[in-house]
């Protein structure tokens, strides 16, 4: 558990969330050793480093965007020109399969809208409108929350967001806040989290109501002091469990049953929670994160204001992730043998289940893209079953995931690892490594399928990846494309890719420089 | 000054151009942006253009110049001119088209200057200017074309009497593009002429791109859009042009024949020869398909949510065709007055019985639609205008389900279909609407 720092506390009370590349050191361009790349962390190289050839990509809005888009009974306001945000059309699909899967109230697509700043609001300024969209939105749609997302432009010409997002707050009926996420200001994706983050903390209640979300205790009423006993009892054996995106109801339900095996009660934040929700969201004895990169900002606010301990122990995939992660919350509460206990009985299960299979995982070669901890993760519990992980492709990075990589390191300290989400990049490490299979995050699978190779989901929002049983699935996801690779193979001779053949004969990292 | 937007069905001026590289063969779009625009406008077109992919340029394929903090305060033309040069080593397009974003739009960079500081560049690179904040993705969609077609293009003195361009449908925007086109193109070629569609998969950027300035004339299947393109490029090389409608089954499209026959030489015995060849065998199978139709006694008040090329043709079609109440048309399009003037013109010659209405919100399209078809409220006799159908977008599948109608998809965002050679223009698309409409029905 990293310590908060003064200027941690800072950042919460300023109007603009930080972007990682202040708070933390980044990279989104490195290639090297799995073994260098955390002292490359530690001693500063990574900031040097950049591209002198780009491709797009994401930028920290489209996450932030995913994130919120999930919250129930909220509406989001895109404050931009037209096209910012209209990926939400797809995201409002995802959202709506999410709130379905986990049987929430509100099942309904998320509602959105653009403030449209056309040429003369850009000159002029948007904040009267919008102004005027928020109330709109708060009269015609009646949500509990209303997300206003700030995008590039009126970043650029000024408007002051969080005077207006004030404002509101007095005249609306919904709680009313911000993510600033101008896409230039940060390569890093990762900056979406604390983005989405900092809007709860701003203008989101954390306090529970009397009389709506709970009846005060009556202290003439004899039972009351038993009431108060069990109310505390139960907080003290609740953990609030932070997901992701990326992170889908199956995961959640894998680590949930693993939870409560220990005899813990679960609660699962931020993404699908409601107003509701977020109200009781202090009455936990732990915030525990599910991801190295995602939490640290609201977990280390958790603390600081609610004096909430937190744990940030990786990411659970594979049974050796998934007993870290285990014994260091059954730690936290006394249960360290228990926890050990768990993981020994499922291990054993998972063994039975896995050894018939490992024959099919012998040497090959897999190449694994996508979230940094993710991949280096899933890259250390697939060396376990007999897998020769060749290379790691790492989206972006952050010196949080500085203790994934130096275990990364001592693991697999002589595979290829690059920080790189870049499409040439990975078509030519493809065509060089000629790979058995590619794992990659979504979003990628076509540039494997056109040159021939199987590919599976790093993740997958409809599928199970964490834990026992969700290792126990990835590896039959694998044998499945490996044993019938026919759609790629069958496209493989027709398909192209947009790059000359000479950029095959250069090196895959020849446009990244110190 | 423009109005706020509830999930508006476009996107940005530089979405448009997303789409139009998307599927233009050989052309790639450098983004002057920061890293996250294409990204995540692809995303929104190859998914809500009934998940059409990312063609071979578009996507994460798209070189950007990435724009940070450092370039918005200091200037990006630097980082671009950099980006350029090495996309015209790594990328194998044969016409780079560079795009700008709000953020360097709003800076100042000169991206005239950035684009001539290439040296000897192996291809040609020419750039536009798509802010967001100065118009959405039909106008993305004219600002590329025109500055393709009018601005690169050689000019070509010679004409080629047979030979037609095709302008108006928008790629992913029209979800049916590649369909539709291809009916089109089949038609005409049957007639003897030869076709440039620029967006199906048998274009080539030699073979269709660079010769389009040949035509003799270009068709504008499109009330509103892709006017500018075809006005310069009269301007510009000479040829005149020809606006219609998409034409949807056999009396829009023998109409549509005809009147083309009137701008360009067609011999007219083959004419009438193609149109009683497509007619007989348009209603051969349209017939069978009444067997079914009729004895189920499937006939809709009927509602359309669609952009403003397919609003007129399907609503036309539904009520000339199949003999519904097409009641309510409802456009999504955001229109200047201009525009707007010029779909109502339009709609106004295609009476169909309907009422033309201009909405670009999703709810209040909704609500709209649902007051028009009232619950009893106690009453003995009501009028609820059921039973309903409604063609709209994969946002409308909701409002239909409200007032018990059935849904079928079709305009942007299309998330909900995949779309390959789907087509619903021509005798062959009229034939797979009467197909979708009511195997829905059927399911």
């Amino acid at each position: 558990m990293a310590a908060t720092t003064e200027k941690d506390v800072n950042y919460y009370n300023q109007a603009m969330p930080p972007v990682r590349d202040t708070r933390l050191q980044i990279a989104d361009t490195f290639h090297g050793c799995a073994c260098e790349m955390a002292d490359c962390s530690k001693s500063g190289c990574l900031l040097k480093k950049n591209r002198s050839f780009w491709q797009t990509n994401a930028c920290q809005m489209a996450l932030t965007l995913m994130m919120c888009s999930t919250v129930q009974n909220s509406v989001v306001i895109m404050h931009g020109p037209i096209g910012c945000g209209t990926q939400l059309h797809g995201l409002a699909a995802n959202a709506v399969k999410g709130k379905t899967n986990r049987g929430l109230p509100d099942q309904k697509a998320p509602i959105w809208l653009s403030s449209n700043l056309g040429e003369t609001d850009v000159i002029n300024g948007g904040e009267k409108k919008l102004q005027e969209t928020i109330e709109y939105a708060d009269r015609t749609y009646r949500p509990e929350i209303i997300f206003v997302v700030a995008t590039c432009a009126p970043n650029i010409i000024g408007d002051d967001v969080e005077k207006i997002v004030n404002i509101t707050n007095e005249t609306c009926a919904a709680q009313v806040t911000a993510l600033h996420c101008p896409g230039f200001r940060s390569r890093v994706v990762a900056s979406a989290y604390d983005s989405f983050y900092h809007s709860l903390i701003r203008h989101i209640n954390f306090k529970a109501i009397p009389y709506k979300d709970y009846v005060p205790d009556n202290p003439a009423d004899p039972a009351a002091q038993m009431g108060e006993a069990v109310f505390k009892y139960k907080i003290a054996h609740t953990v609030n469990l932070f997901n992701a995106t990326s992170i889908g109801y199956q995961d959640e339900q894998e680590m949930v049953r693993l939870l409560q095996a220990l005899g813990l009660n679960v609660r699962i934040y931020a993404e699908y929670s409601s107003a509701d929700d977020f109200r009781l969201l202090p009455f936990a004895a732990l915030n525990v994160s599910l991801c190295n990169m995602h939490d640290d900002y609201m977990l280390k606010f958790l603390e600081q204001e609610y004096n909430m301990p937190y744990i940030i122990e990786g990411m659970p995939i594979g049974p050796d992730q998934t007993r870290k992660w285990l014994v260091a919350i059954g730690k936290f509460f006394g249960l360290e043998k228990e926890a050990n206990l768990l993981a020994d009985y499922e291990e054993k299960k998972l063994a039975e289940a896995i050894e018939p299979l490992k024959p099919k995982f012998e040497k090959k070669k897999v190449l694994l893209g996508g979230g940094s901890v993710r991949v280096a993760a899933e890259a250390m519990a697939l060396k376990k079953i007999g897998i020769d992980v060749i290379g790691i492709r790492g989206y972006n990075f952050d010196s949080n995931a500085d203790p994934v990589f130096e275990e990364l390191g001592e693991e697999l300290p002589d595979v290829t690892l690059t920080v790189s989400n870049q499409a040439y990049e990975f078509a030519n490490q493809l065509v060089k490594y000629a790979p058995d299979l590619v794992i990659t995050h979504n979003g990628s699978h076509a540039i494997p399928a056109r040159l021939g190779f199987p590919s599976i989901q790093l993740f997958d929002a409809g599928s199970t990846f964490f834990g026992y049983g969700g290792f126990y699935n990835l590896a039959k996801k694998i044998i499945f494309a490996l044993e019938n690779n026919n759609l790629a193979k069958n496209i493989v001779g027709h398909a192209r890719l947009p790059y000359r053949k000479e950029w095959y004969e250069q090196d895959p990292f020849a446009y990244q420089n110190d | 000054m423009a109005c706020f937007v509830e999930r508006p069905r476009t996107t940005c001026a530089l979405g448009g151009a997303i789409a139009v590289i998307n599927a233009l063969p050989g052309v790639t779009l450098v983004n002057h942006t920061a890293i996250g625009c294409g990204g995540n406008l692809s995303g929104v077109i190859s998914g809500g253009g009934g998940n059409m992919g990312d063609g071979i340029f578009a996507g994460s394929h798209m070189p950007s110049s990435a724009v940070g903090e450092r370039e918005i305060v200091f200037g990006g033309a630097n980082r671009l001119t950099e980006e350029i040069e090495n996309a015209l080593d790594v990328i194998d397009a044969e016409l780079f088209v560079v795009a700008t974003g709000c953020m360097t739009e709003m800076i100042g960079d000169d991206v005239e200057a950035a684009v001539r500081a290439v040296e000897n560049p192996r291809k040609p690179v020419i750039n536009i200017s798509t802010p967001s904040f100065k118009g959405d993705a039909y106008y993305g969609y004219e600002i590329i074309l025109d500055a393709i077609f009018n601005k690169f293009v050689p000019k070509s003195e010679e004409k080629d009497s047979k030979l037609v361009n095709i302008f108006g449908i928008v790629p992913g925007f029209d979800p049916f593009f590649r369909g539709d086109l291809t009916e089109i193109k089949r038609l005409l070629n049957k007639l003897g002429l030869k076709v440039n569609t620029f967006f199906t998969a048998d274009q080539t950027f030699e073979g269709n791109v660079l010769s389009a300035s040949k035509a003799a004339l270009n068709i504008l299947l499109s009330p509103v859009w892709g006017t500018t393109i075809v006005k310069n490029f009269e301007e510009v090389h000479g040829t005149p042009y020809f606006q219609t409608l998409l034409p949807i089954g056999a009396i829009q499209t023998t109409k549509f024949l005809r009147d083309l026959a009137e701008h360009i030489d067609i011999d007219s015995d083959l004419l009438e020869k193609v149109i009683q060849e497509e007619t007989d065998e348009y209603y051969a199978d349209f017939i069978r398909a009444t067997d079914t139709i009729t004895n189920r006694q499937w006939y809709f008040y009927s509602a359309t949510i669609t952009n403003s090329n397919y609003a007129i043709p399907v609503g036309k079609y539904l009520y000339e065709e199949l003999g519904w109440h097409q009641n309510d048309t409802i456009v999504t399009d955001i229109l200047k007055p201009v525009k707007k003037r010029a779909l109502t013109k339009a709609f106004e010659a295609n009476d169909f019985g309907s009422t033309l209405t201009l909405d670009t919100d999703t709810q209040r399209i909704s609500r709209e639609l649902i007051k028009r078809r009232p619950r009893n409220q106690g009453q003995r006799y009501w009028d609820n205008n059921t039973p309903f159908f409604l063609l709209g977008s994969s946002l409308d599948r909701t409002t239909a389900a409200e007032v018990g109608g059935t849904a079928l998809p079709i305009s942007f965002p299309l998330s909900s279909r995949l779309i390959t050679t789907r087509a619903y223009a021509g005798y062959k698309g009229g034939l797979q609407l009467v197909e979708d409409i009511f195997s829905t029905l059927l399911a």
